[in-house]
């Protein structure tokens, strides 16, 4: 399935759901927060949330700032 | 817990908040926030990168016991990019605590008060603790607290400048006519800095670049705390009067020249 995450194009091989996407990217799931196609979607529902082809994902930690 | 800083029905035993960029590295960030001794620090937001995991500030700062972490929703060009923005904070920090920033302008960094203020409103309809970086505009400030904003975040001169209070005039008029805590953010660039501020009336200082571009990051930190906890105590002791003219402060009697 064809996604983009964080601005690129990503060929995505496992199951579908935002967990998975995560998995296959190494992402500590703990430490990320996530937005698809610009819908912040709580931590809680990415096991049952079901990417669809050409969805844009945003994956996001912390970071220094001020 | 004495004289504590109360945000939002939450108490903070430290005046001084700190920035957690700019640090050459993420232990260098975590002595000096260690040695500041403060209770809530900012982090930012940026995309996963597989190659910089390293990057990621969760682990070192959730580490920190009685650390709050407040996201920040810089990169926000707009009130619609910073009320996403916050709203991924949330999902990360589990704290209802934003600061709020809205800076479209990379040549000065000033907040964009019409977003900001557009912002605040749905964020505190939200729930948020709204805490809202801004120009020293007391008129602005007052707007703010009137929608639910937890503090105002005027800023003392440009981001990253260490300019000092360069608004102090501005920020006194906020302190007097404003009744959420006032926290400078932004410009202040020695403990002195801090002091002055304290001493004003404001309820705190949030300071990053000063300590983190300081050549020892962790001692300038414990030099914040010093500032903040001398300019809260002069504050409380309250501060004599000034004069326009010279008085006295030795007996001037003339026994010297009674012989004369």
């Amino acid at each position: 399935m064809q996604l983009t995450v964080n601005g690129e194009a990503h060929e995505h091989a496992g199951s579908g759901t935002l967990d998975a996407l995560l998995d296959e990217l190494g992402a500590n799931k703990a430490h990320a927060a996530a937005m698809v196609n610009g819908d912040v979607v709580p931590s809680t529902e990415w096991a049952a949330i079901n990417l669809r082809e050409g969805d844009v994902v945003e994956l996001l930690v912390f970071v220094g700032g001020g | 817990m004495d004289d504590p800083l109360v945000i939002g029905g939450h108490a903070f035993g430290s005046r001084l908040f700190l920035g957690t960029g700019k640090f050459a590295s993420t232990r260098t960030m975590v002595e000096a926030v260690k040695a500041s001794r403060t209770e809530l620090v900012t982090v930012a937001l940026r995309r996963f990168n597989r190659e910089q995991a390293e990057d990621d500030l969760f682990g070192p700062l959730s580490e920190l016991k009685n650390v709050r972490l407040m996201p920040n929703t810089s990169g926000a060009m707009n009130a619609r990019e910073a009320i996403r923005a916050a709203m991924l904070g949330r999902e990360l920090s589990k704290s209802p605590f934003v600061k709020l920033e809205i800076h479209p302008n990379p040549h000065h960094l000033l907040p964009d008060p019409i977003e900001t203020y557009e912002a605040a409103i749905e964020l505190a309809r939200q729930g948020f603790l709204v805490l809202p970086y801004i120009p020293a505009d007391p008129v602005l400030a007052k707007r703010l607290e009137d929608v639910g904003c937890s503090a105002v975040m005027p800023l003392g001169a440009a981001i990253g400048t260490g300019k000092g209070l360069a608004t102090a005039e501005m920020i006194k008029i906020i302190v007097r006519d404003t009744n959420v805590p006032v926290i400078v953010d932004a410009g202040l660039r020695s403990p002195s800095d801090a002091a002055c501020a304290l001493e004003m009336g404001c309820s705190a200082v949030l300071v990053n670049s000063a300590i983190a571009a300081a050549e020892q990051p962790a001692a300038m930190a414990a030099a914040f705390k010093t500032g903040v906890e001398a300019g809260r105590a002069a504050r409380l002791a309250g501060l004599m009067p000034t004069s326009e003219i010279a008085q006295a402060s030795s007996p001037l009697t003339s026994f010297l020249s009674a012989n004369d």
